[in-house]
């Protein structure tokens, strides 16, 4: 049997004896364990590892809530393998359930997309701005240029009155920034549904 | 999306509840499944006192192979439930395995097929076999709320499953208890219509356990 079997099986009494040392420790352990586990798990499933720390979270509390139901004469780990799927399998269900939630087209986006394409390219100048609009005043300056005029980074320096390092500075913040806006955007809620 | 250090604060928090909980172990809920089942059984019993009464001869027929028959049958099934029903709320406890209820099911293949009573498949004229079903399946009720409630608090790993098996326990203590009111004696009887009940039970209690027993 695997020696963890008994050094966690000491700490789950440990914590039973009201040791929350023990029990922080032993729970830090299995998180550790978890969180590869899980990583794993979820990248061979298709789901997004970005849930990861979620997941092991998940698990954690279910083992918490649910601790009284290990019995102390048996072994350690077949219990912490039988909560820790039953989890792992219902946060996998709900993450997929999400999945098909934001990939999902609505008539409505259909209907709303026919009717946009004919001023596709102007459609899509706006959503730059409204993007842009989250950037401070000096970012969005050197995104336009750069990006939008397609001017070089000594023009674009020459143009706002700076250097080149502050223009490449600004440019990579605001992209920084663009990038994790847009990560949360599909984190979030269901994006782009009514 | 939360962080290792959320999950550090996380951890933090769940440790400091050490040695604080709602069972102080398996032990215990195993105890309080048992409390809980014999509760239930008397609640059954209640039940059928309050819609039908206990049968008329019953004095004479309390003591006759029919009626100990059923109660013993039923009985059995309900320990072997009882048996599951402690193992799905209870993980790496051993497998949830039928075997626990061959005993029951011995019995009620052997009484039916060595029947030589004569006696009715259909029961007598005045007690159809749905009226039957019917009370069982609600002096069953009750036991499956009580035993349910219980079984939230172990960690049932397959919500369905222990909710079939709490679902088969209550119909078996319920169908016992009707055993009191019950005037057919015919072993295909029993073994038709009382399994009809607690298969319905089960599935019943499969449904409502999906969801009430998820955590």
């Amino acid at each position: 049997m695997d020696p963890r079997d008994e050094l966690w099986a000491n700490a789950m009494r440990a914590e039973r004896r009201g040791d929350g040392v023990a029990y922080e420790q032993l729970l830090r352990d299995i998180a550790l364990v978890l969180r590869r586990l899980v990583r794993a798990r979820l990248a061979r499933a298709g789901l997004s590892v970005h849930e990861t720390e979620d997941v092991v979270q998940e698990i954690l509390i279910g083992l918490h809530a649910k601790r009284h139901t290990w019995d102390e004469t048996r072994p350690f780990l077949p219990w912490l393998f039988a909560i820790t799927r039953y989890k792992f399998i219902d946060a996998a269900r709900r993450l997929r359930r999400e999945m098909s939630n934001r990939v999902e087209i609505t008539m409505d986006e259909l209907a709303a997309t026919l009717e946009a394409s004919a001023d596709d390219s102007d459609r899509s100048m706006l959503d730059l701005d409204r993007h842009l609009a989250i950037l401070p005043q000096g970012q969005q300056r050197v995104v336009r240029a750069l990006a939008l005029d397609g001017a070089t980074v000594r023009a674009t320096a020459e143009k706002l009155h700076t250097s080149e390092g502050v223009v490449r500075v600004l440019y990579h913040r605001a992209l920084r920034r663009l990038t994790d806006r847009a990560r949360s955007d599909n984190l979030g809620s269901p994006a782009g549904r009514p | 999306m939360m962080s290792l250090s959320d999950t550090d604060d996380l951890i933090h928090g769940l440790a400091r509840q050490a040695g604080t909980r709602r069972f102080p172990s398996a032990g215990a809920f195993r105890l309080a499944l048992i409390v809980a089942t014999v509760a239930a059984l008397c609640l059954a019993v209640v039940g059928v006192l309050l819609l039908d009464g206990v049968r008329p001869d019953f004095a004479a027929a309390a003591s006759r192979a029919p009626f100990v028959y059923k109660v013993v049958c039923m009985l059995a099934l309900g320990l072997g439930g009882l048996v599951m029903a402690s193992r799905a709320a209870l993980p790496g406890s051993g497998r949830v395995t039928a075997l626990a209820l061959v005993p029951a099911v011995a019995l009620l293949v052997f009484r039916a097929a060595t029947d030589r009573s004569g006696l009715s498949l259909m029961g007598n004229s005045d007690v159809s076999p749905f009226g039957c079903v019917v009370t069982i399946l609600a002096v069953s009720l009750p036991p499956l709320v009580l035993l349910l409630g219980v079984m939230r608090a172990g960690a049932p790993t397959r919500p369905a499953l222990a909710g079939a098996i709490i679902g088969m326990l209550s119909g078996a203590l319920g169908a016992g208890a009707y055993a009191l009111a019950c005037t057919n004696d015919a072993g295909l009887f029993v073994a038709l219509w009382y399994s009809l009940a607690v298969l319905t039970m089960a599935a019943l209690g499969a449904v409502i356990g999906r969801r009430a027993l998820a955590w």
